[in-house]
């Protein structure tokens, strides 16, 4: 995929390793530096049509938004049984995106898998990105965003408080709490590689970097409260990142509508969303490997882990949607067995039927060394399966709206309108912008972990090797 | 006719459209409006009981329909709010229709005429009051030479003392053709119950019915005096509780609150009605009832045979009859579906008889109470009239047209060229609250004040109980500058006919008042004229308790003819049935957009026309809801979407009346077809009405498909849930619930 | 209140609703019945509501995006059980479906920002002012009887005069808030108002709402159920539908009185009387 060069590009691509090989252990710190700083500065040229797009997209999204907001829901067509439509579908696909930076970041770095060094960096602005852009949905299907703050619970001359008992209030609570600490934890985890970009930057970059970087030298006792405050903000997160898809399943859970009202949804939630971010992580890696010219970090058998990882997650998805099933067949509400036999044979069912293939049967194909070593498979797996996941929570609202508890409201055939269409789109447009301008200006591989990871295999070796 | 300045009683009374009788007063209660001024106070020197902020109730009079029910209005600020039933009304009881509610639509309608038009070049263009009275007066002011036939003045159904001076009105110029046209006239069926029961409309005793048998009769929906009818049928239902049978070839709402349904192809209700006759004449205890030449010929009317020609299974016949025995007293009704046929007024007939072999009349039918102003009751509509009337323009006899309150142009069956025959009148006038299709033919079009700003008075046709007239009152003031009253407008050209009799009355206001007081010895009132008047507004009503009358039934009169099947033309193999929606009726109202967006009850669609076809008949000609029919007759065709209805006779067709207008604002305008222009010219072979219900069509798929516009979702089961639940009767007990019925 | 005192109290805190003569002692409980058997699908009700209420004419397009807004709809079923024969043997199933005023409301613990909860009068209330159009109330609704500004119907369903028919009683609801049946709450309030004036509870019959009182049938009959004399009160007591029970208990055969959805334990202050239909006809 990435023998194309050019003659500034020749130093490095000379030291190229093949593509089944892992990270360089004798690779120079220096070189790691060299390296990275240098993806912030030339990208491939398909960084610029990739944030092209994204912008385009984004653009587009505003328009949609703009007319929205000026004349009303009702150019979405949405009605009365389908008040939410894709909004709230895509707010969860959002939510769910998130979940897998976290995974990467705080679960793996408390396990020490030490794979995760090259990656985890992007994967935690992703779960940032992600949060932002599920945040934008919760305003975009909002009748009167522009009181939205009536959600926040803030004190006022009337003592109106938000209602403590909604599944919503607890989402806000929920999504605030995480989106801030996230955003602490992927900048903490980044000084020490700010103060490396503040020490090789120029002009206002300088200030900036000298800013964001907090003065950080690098001193053995900066290290030490480093490792321990890191450590601690990745505990806390790893609770926080669970409780936040559990709470957004409770929006559904907590509520009475048939197919919603099922106690497995929590973990069903957040092992969607630990799947789709998995997925989305190498949708990602393969664009990042290529754009960034990340071969030597983002190497194959990282992708293979990933893959792994992700199949993993996909069983236990699996698994859980099964249950979800069972406990509906066999379960006493009859209301709840017929949502889902709606959704199996009624107007939804050739997207029901795809989601179950794109996310049980497609990601079978990440069992597969061979298929696993091919990065276009990869990046078509990953797509499918998000793609996959985002219809699951399609399948979640629209067809209970579709088939509820009132039959005189069923709708024979409800689809979205353009507008509805046009701010998803937009949507990814801003994720994607976002998430191309953060590379960008930031270390996208964390530059001291991998010299740790490095230096650590390297010794391991002359252990081994002694 | 005396002096200039004096008029004899006799002369008086014709002008004041009364004639003495006699009898007692009731009701009062509520505040009037008006204190003999016609001004909405200023809230610098308030009555007492103008609040701002407080709403206040004045009563006056529906003119939606003609059933004349009496309403509150509910005013604020100046305002005409909402309109309730007045519970002095009998006519209402207190309760209100739709089309009633409606009726501050016509009244803020954003379409309405608010300045006179006048024909300049060729087209309609607003001018002043002034230039259009002076047209007006110098084609039918005192000058005028017309006479006779050559003017005519085509209404609605109107009642009252408008009908009065209209009468007057052409008096003055020695004609007769006050011409009462209503696209749905039961004239038919009138005639019918004259000749069978005694009585063109006879008193329907619903409440005290223990069986009601209708025949397409839709009295809880488009039919005569709906409001009073519902308020009888909840009477009805209670214990000991009435059983309804339908039969008809498209359920009406009344249909669709049958406890049996039965479909029956579209004309054969008289051989239904006939077969039960033969049935229950079986049977010795009715033997008496009817002439023995009607008995041998029923001879004829076996289960068999009339099953074969009605479609309806044969067992029904001695099924329906049982229950006609086991019931009494019972009602059997005939509804438009039997009447509007070739042979209507014989269907109604054979309907009718049934009353008089089970002895209904007396029971269940009665007389209505004689009325001690016969001139004020609403004169029945007629096709007959409206004929006659194009026959006169088309052949140049007419010279001047006014119209109120009609809309022939729109609702006249296509094959009638009355647009034609009215270009041939120099001089066409229409009074309107808002143009429609005919008045934008016309010469002059003068903007009238809509009901609930001008005064009147209303005598409905059915008079459920003794005699009321309604007063209708203003509920505010003009909203517009340049709308006029109907009886300012009337009054102001006969003040120039007969200046003698008229100059007394500087308005209608004037006129109304002293027609009312001077009416107040046949109330045996004993108050002032003033106070009566005013107690008159107060209560909206003016009530006379009088008896029913008996009826005198004749059943020679039925004419027995051999059963005999349809013959069917297999160019037009349906039978094509318009339906009557109780909300739009002909089409006058499709320009309130409540009513608009108010689904059909039966289909739930809003905004349109359709097609209702039977589920079978459509899965066999791979029809599905939306789909884009056409629907040819031999005198036109029109297109709309398919609805898959199952209250209907499988060979049938039925498409509602009241949409397709072109010309009567942005809240009718290109909304659905008119059926109205496919009706084949197909008359009643007695009374020569148009036999509505006889037309045949042919459907034709044009391959066009379109979301249909409704209220109903994906489906229209209950899906296992006890939504609707439903008991049999006999496992209620209805007798424990007795205290809450309907005062 | 200290930690210790909360979590003593903790069960007393989480009061379930409704309870046992929660309205006993009450001034007003607003309940209804319809009556099935009396009902005729006439639509006077609806269109009563649309004049009392300021309810908005959609239009046709909007209407046919399931964007009608009428508070209280007719409904028509056909066939007896699941399926429908050739023909309607029995006539057609009329439902006036409206706001069933939940005593135990999905809608309201769902609200996020409390625009919708309960009254002491047992009204599910509804505050526009408050309302962010989350629409997560309607989501909930088993009845799905909320309705929603999706566009800024003042601007469009009242093309002058229109507008000067408003009942200025009744606010006139802008884009983006959702709305519902609210018992013609404006008409309860000015009750309320004149009897408190007064010194006395408000009488049966003084005070009703729109469609009850236009129903030609009389089909509906509304009242305060917290007054034992009142014909709403008695109508449940003789039906032996009890208001904070999710199973009634009746001791008497052939009575007609069922709530709708009654197993989701939302406790609607809506009773129904069953249809009655001749079997033998």
């Amino acid at each position: 995929m990435i023998d194309r060069r050019d003659d500034s590009d020749i130093e490095i691509e000379r030291r190229f390793v093949p593509k089944a090989k892992d990270i360089n252990e004798d690779i120079a710190w220096a070189q790691i530096n060299k390296d990275v700083l240098r993806s912030m500065e030339r990208p491939r040229p398909m960084y610029w049509v990739i944030f092209a797009a994204s912008l385009a997209l984004f653009g587009f999204g505003v328009f949609c938004e703009v007319y929205q907001y000026q004349t009303g829901l009702g150019v979405a067509d949405l009605n009365n049984p389908q008040v939410w439509g894709l909004y709230i579908a895509t707010f969860i696909f959002w939510i769910g995106m998130s979940h897998s930076g976290t995974l990467l970041s705080a679960i793996l770095h408390i396990m020490h898998a030490d794979w995760r060094k090259p990656i985890y960096r992007f994967a935690e602005a992703m779960t940032t990105f992600s949060l932002m852009t599920a945040g934008l949905f919760v305003l975009v299907h909002l009748g009167r965003v522009w009181q939205f703050y009536y959600v926040v619970a803030y004190p006022n001359e009337r003592w109106t408080w938000p209602n403590f008992n909604s599944p919503l209030v607890w989402d806000a609570t929920a999504i605030g709490t995480y989106l801030t600490s996230s955003i602490v934890f992927l900048y903490f985890g980044m000084i020490p590689d700010l103060a490396i970009c503040r020490d090789t930057a120029t002009g206002f970059r300088r200030k900036f970097y000298w800013f964001l970087s907090l003065g950080w030298q690098g001193t053995d006792r900066q290290w030490a409260n480093f490792r321990v405050a890191y450590l601690t903000i990745a505990c806390f997160l790893i609770p926080l990142a669970v409780s936040v898809h559990s709470i957004v399943a409770t929006d559904f859970a907590v509520s009475q509508q048939p197919g919603w009202h099922i106690t497995s949804f929590p973990p069903y939630f957040v092992a969607g969303a630990l799947y789709s971010g998995c997925a989305a992580i190498i949708t990602l890696f393969i664009i990042l490997r290529y754009v960034f010219r990340f071969e030597e970090y983002m190497t194959m058998p990282i992708l293979d882990k990933t893959c792994r990882l992700t199949f993993a997650i996909a069983m236990v998805w699996t698994y859980l949607n099964l249950i979800e099933y069972a406990s509906v067949w066999y379960g006493n509400d009859v209301y709840a067995k017929e949502t889902l036999i709606y959704r199996a044979t009624g107007l939804y069912a050739p997207y029901w039927w795809a989601m179950n293939f794109l996310g049980s049967v497609v990601p079978f194909m990440l069992a597969f060394k061979s298929m696993r070593n091919n990065l276009t498979i990869m990046m078509v797996v990953s797509l499918l399966l998000n793609m996959g996941m985002w219809l699951e929570r399609f399948m979640i609202i629209s067809p209970t709206f579709a088939h509820g508890y009132y039959p005189w409201t069923w709708t024979s055939g409800w689809w979205p309108s353009w507008v509805q269409w046009g701010i998803v789109l937009g949507s990814f447009g801003w994720f994607s912008m976002l998430f191309m301008l953060f590379c960008k200006i930031f270390p996208t591989v964390s530059m001291y972990e991998v010299k740790e990871m490095v230096y650590h295999r390297s010794e391991a070796r002359k252990a081994r090797n002694l | 006719m005396s002096g200039s300045n004096t008029i004899d009683r006799r002369d008086f009374l014709r002008v004041l459209g009364i004639s003495g009788a006699a009898a007692t007063l009731a009701g009062c209660g509520n505040t009037a409006i008006e204190s003999g001024v016609e001004k909405v106070q200023s809230y610098v020197q308030p009555e007492d009981f103008v609040v701002p902020g407080v709403g206040v109730y004045y009563a006056s009079t529906c003119a939606q329909c003609g059933s004349g029910c009496g309403v509150m209005g509910r005013v604020r600020e100046g305002r005409i709010l909402k309109l309730e039933g007045n519970t002095h009304s009998v006519i209402s009881g207190g309760k209100i229709c739709a089309l009633g509610q409606a009726a501050v639509q016509v009244h803020y309608n954003p379409d309405r005429l608010t300045t006179p038009l006048m024909r300049e070049g060729g087209e309609l263009k607003p001018t002043t009051w002034d230039k259009a009275m002076a047209t007006l007066t110098a084609r039918l002011g005192g000058e005028s030479t017309l006479k006779g036939a050559q003017i005519a003045f085509l209404t609605g159904e109107v009642s009252g003392h408008q009908k009065a001076l209209i009468g007057n009105f052409l008096d003055s110029f020695n004609s007769t053709h006050h011409v009462v046209y209503d696209a749905l006239s039961t004239a038919t069926g009138q005639a019918a119950s004259k000749a069978v029961l005694g009585a063109a409309q006879p008193l329907l005793q619903i409440d005290k019915a223990t069986l009601i048998l209708s025949f397409g009769n839709d009295f809880l929906g488009a039919g005569v005096s709906p409001v009073h009818m519902a308020a009888q049928y909840a009477r009805f239902r209670k214990a000991p509780r009435g059983t309804l049978i339908q039969i008809e070839p498209r359920m009406t709402l009344t249909g669709a609150n049958a406890d049996r349904w039965y479909a029956l192809k579209p004309g054969t209700e008289g051989v239904f009605a006939l077969g039960l006759a033969h049935a229950l004449l079986e049977h010795g205890q009715f033997a008496k009832t009817v002439p023995a030449p009607i008995v041998a010929a029923l001879k004829e009317y076996d289960k068999e045979t009339v099953s074969g020609i009605t479609g309806v299974h044969a067992d029904a016949i001695p099924h329906v009859a049982g229950m006609l025995m086991e019931h009494t007293p019972s009602l059997v009704l005939s509804g438009p579906s039997a009447e509007g046929q070739v042979n209507g007024a014989q269907n109604a007939a054979a309907i009718l008889l049934l009353n008089v072999i089970l002895g209904n009349a007396g029971k269940t039918l009665q007389g209505q109470a004689s009325h001690p102003f016969p001139q004020l009751i609403a004169s029945a509509g007629s096709y007959a009239a409206l004929t006659q009337l194009n026959n006169s323009m088309a052949s140049g006899q007419c010279q001047a047209l006014l119209i109120a309150g009609s809309n022939p142009i729109f609702s006249a069956p296509g094959f009638l060229p009355f647009a034609k025959s009215m270009e041939k009148v120099p001089f066409k006038v229409a009074l309107v609250t808002q143009v429609d299709e005919t008045a934008a033919q016309c010469d002059l079009v003068l903007p009238l004040h809509s009901p609930l700003e001008a005064f009147g008075s209303h005598v409905s046709s059915y008079q459920p109980r003794g005699v009321e007239i309604g007063i209708q009152q203003p509920l505010m003031e003009g909203l517009y500058p340049d709308t006029r009253a109907f009886g300012d407008i009337v009054l102001d050209l006969l003040r120039q006919r007969e200046p003698k009799n008229y100059k007394a009355f500087p308005d209608y206001y004037a006129y109304l008042k002293l027609a009312i007081t001077k009416a107040r010895p046949v109330f045996k009132s004993k108050l002032s004229d003033d106070d009566f008047w005013e107690d008159a507004l107060r209560s909206g009503v003016l009530q006379l308790d009088a008896a029913p009358t008996a009826l005198k039934t004749n059943a020679s009169v039925v004419v027995v003819s051999k059963p005999e099947k349809h013959v069917i033309d297999v160019r037009y193999p349906f039978y094509f049935v318009p339906s009557v929606r109780a909300d739009l009726r002909d089409g006058r109202h499709a320009n309130l957009p409540w009513l608009q967006e108010s689904p059909d009850s039966l289909t739930t669609i809003v905004w349109d026309s359709w097609v209702e076809i039977h589920p079978s008949t459509a899965a066999e000609m791979q029809i599905r809801e939306g789909d884009i029919l056409e629907v040819q007759s031999a005198s036109g065709s029109v297109r709309a979407k398919a609805y898959l209805f199952p209250g209907l006779q499988p060979d049938t067709v039925s498409m509602p009346l009241g949409q397709g207008h072109t010309a009567y604002g942005r809240y009718a305008n290109g909304m659905g077809v008119n059926p109205f222009k496919i009706l084949n010219p197909l008359f009643d072979a007695q009374t020569g009405e148009l036999a509505t219900h006889a037309t045949r069509v042919v459907i034709k798929k044009t391959g066009e498909h379109e979301l249909m516009v409704k209220d109903e979702g994906a489906t229209n089961l209950q899906q296992g849930r006890k939504l609707v639940a439903t008991v049999a009767a006999d496992q209620a007990e209805l007798a424990k619930e007795t205290s809450h019925v309907v005062e | 209140m200290s930690l210790s005192n909360l979590i003593k109290n903790w069960s007393s805190l989480r009061v379930k609703r409704p309870y046992q003569d929660q309205y006993k002692n009450a001034d007003y409980k607003w309940g209804m019945v319809i009556d099935l058997d009396s009902c005729t699908g006439c639509n006077a009700c609806t269109t009563a509501c649309y004049a009392e209420n300021n309810l908005p004419v959609v239009g046709k397009e909007s209407f046919s995006k399931g964007q009608a807004m009428h508070w209280l709809r007719i409904e028509r079923y056909w066939g007896e059980g699941t399926e429908l024969a050739q023909f309607p043997d029995h006539g057609a199933q009329f439902l006036p479906m409206m706001c069933q005023q939940c005593e135990s409301a999905p809608c309201e613990v769902v609200c996020p920002v409390g625009a919708t909860h309960h009254t002491p009068d047992g009204l599910n209330s509804q505050v526009y002012n408050r309302c962010i159009g989350s629409r997560y109330c309607s989501a909930n609704c088993p009845y799905k009887v909320r309705y929603f500004n999706w566009w800024q119907y003042p601007e469009r369903a009242w093309p002058n005069p229109l507008e000067k028919q408003l009942n200025p009683d009744v606010t006139v609801r802008s884009k983006g808030v959702m709305e519902k049946c609210t018992f013609c709450v404006q008409r309860l309030t000015a009750a309320k108002n004149q009897a408190r004036t007064d010194g006395r509870r408000v009488a049966d019959g003084e005070v009703t709402t729109a469609c009850a009182q236009a129903c030609p049938t009389s089909a509906i009959t509304f009242g305060n159920m917290a007054d034992s004399q009142s014909q709403v009160a008695k109508i449940w007591a003789r039906q032996q539908v009890e208001l904070a029970s999710d199973k009634q208990d009746k001791k008497d055969e052939g009575l007609r009185g069922y709530r709708i959805f009654e197993e989701l334990r939302t406790y609607p202050s809506v009773l129904y009387l069953e249809r009655v239909r001749n079997s033998d006809a």
